[in-house]
């Protein structure tokens, strides 16, 4: 039955999701009205700069407009993902109480917004990364990807958690765009990151890890196998985190 | 079918009940009256299993549908999908005969046909608050809890409430009727009067 239910609670929410008009919406115009911006506003002059997360000193020589891209397709998935984290959880709260006393667990309502959360990641990183092939071919197509899910489950995770701690819609919007902002849209720029003073503040933010896998894989063939359980470990901490908050304010008191 | 004694609670320095016996039997219709803040909703939010009493036994016999006072519904859902979803909920699996047959009885009852496949946000005031009310109805439970049921009603809903209120007391099913304010206490078989956490004698 816990099976069932589960399926049947994440198709419900996945339709909630899509009847709104505005995410559907948001999920195709943001991706590809960054691109254009990164389009019209980048110079194709070689820009050298620092990979942080390879052991051996590593020097890319890459053009300015495919680091941008690059680094906007992270900051992309990680705010789309972290609205739609954010999205599921405040706006059922209310209606999910009613569903816990009438049996649903609240790790199962948890568990179904995280499904739709990871459908919603997985077509995101798809679009964007075959939108990517239009501008340039990543060295390793498969590891672009997987930093673009990374991204998206940090950053859905950490939606997802803000959500859990406040009510409020305005102070979840400001806190994720405030995070989202200061790391994946400014911190995590591998040339802001090369120049940058304190390396080690920026290396403990959580768009860190999927951008580096995203660079590396870009542009390099080195491993990104390290990087990837920094940026695992990253969205199970803020998952865990969401659930328990998430469990104890909705159970049965 | 469902016996209270002795409850207690209380949110930080402030009782919010304070020993409270309440006992309803099979195919009766009571109610609870209060002011706002009276701790009316703190009950009911006890007896139907959200929230633990600090002190004092609670025992159920029966099944219990809760309609809360606020509309809680998916607004982005249909009406099927809403009590498919909470269908699910209960345990049940909507597509069996049973529950589909019940859930064709609950439409008509509630006059649901030409809506069940509208979204919630499209339907007016007076349907969705009807829809919160079917919700609670789905699992065919034997005492009905429903706090401030017919906000938004008008008057014509206010009197198929009422007729299915009877219907559904004379085949011995209970109803537990919470509201800051009752016109006819006559259809009553008691009505408590709650005032500072306590009833009234």
């Amino acid at each position: 039955m816990r099976k069932i239910r589960l399926y049947i609670s994440s198709g419900m929410v996945l339709r909630m999701i899509l009847r709104k008009r505005i995410i559907p919406l948001l999920l195709i115009v943001i991706p590809s009205a960054f691109f254009y911006m990164v389009y019209l506003t980048t110079s194709e002059r070689i820009m050298p700069f620092e990979v942080a997360s390879i052991a051996d000193k590593l020097i890319l020589q890459v053009s300015e407009r495919n680091s941008s891209f690059v680094f906007f397709a992270v900051a992309t998935v990680g705010f789309l993902s972290s609205y739609i984290g954010l999205s599921l959880i405040q706006e059922m709260v209310d209606v999910n109480k009613r569903l816990i006393i009438c049996g649903y667990h609240p790790i199962e309502l948890m568990g179904s917004s995280f499904l739709v959360l990871l459908v919603v990641i997985i077509f995101v990183s798809t679009y964007i990364s075959l939108s990517m092939l239009l501008f340039f071919t990543p060295v390793s197509f498969a590891g672009f990807f997987i930093s673009m899910v990374m991204s998206g489950l940090t950053y859905g995770c950490y939606g997802l958690l803000i959500g859990s701690v406040f009510k409020g819609e305005l102070e979840g919007i400001l806190l994720i765009v405030l995070l989202a902002n200061i790391d994946a849209g400014w911190l995590q720029n591998p040339l802001f990151y090369s120049g940058a003073q304190n390396k080690m503040i920026i290396q403990v933010l959580p768009a860190y890890y999927p951008s580096q896998m995203a660079i590396v894989s870009a542009f390099s063939s080195y491993s990104t196998t390290k990087i990837l359980f920094g940026s695992i470990a990253y969205f199970c901490s803020f998952g865990a985190l969401a659930a328990t908050i998430y469990y104890q304010k909705m159970k049965k008191k | 079918m469902l016996k209270a004694e002795n409850i207690k609670k209380s949110f930080g320095k402030k009782t919010v009940l304070n020993r409270i016996n309440l006992d309803i039997g099979p195919a009766q219709l009571k109610a609870i009256v209060g002011e706002n803040g009276a701790g009316k909703s703190t009950l009911v939010k006890i007896i139907v299993g959200y929230w633990k009493a600090d002190e004092g036994k609670l025992s159920t016999k029966c099944s219990i549908g809760y309609c809360p006072q606020q509309t809680l519904v998916f607004k982005q859902l249909t009406i099927e999908e809403n009590y498919r979803y909470f269908a699910a909920a209960y345990g049940l699996q909507p597509d069996e005969r049973i529950n589909q047959e019940h859930f064709n009885y609950l439409m008509k009852l509630f006059k649901f046909e030409q809506y069940k496949n509208q979204k919630v946000i499209q339907l007016s005031g007076g349907t969705i608050q009807k829809l919160n009310l079917a919700l609670a109805l789905i699992h065919q439970p034997n005492l009905l809890i429903l706090d401030e049921p017919y906000n938004g009603f008008d008057w014509e809903t206010y009197h198929s409430f009422w007729e299915f209120i009877s219907l559904y007391k004379d085949i011995g099913n209970s109803v537990l009727l919470v509201s800051h304010l009752i016109t006819d206490k006559s259809l009553f078989d008691r009505v408590y009067q709650l005032n500072n956490g306590k009833f009234d004698a």
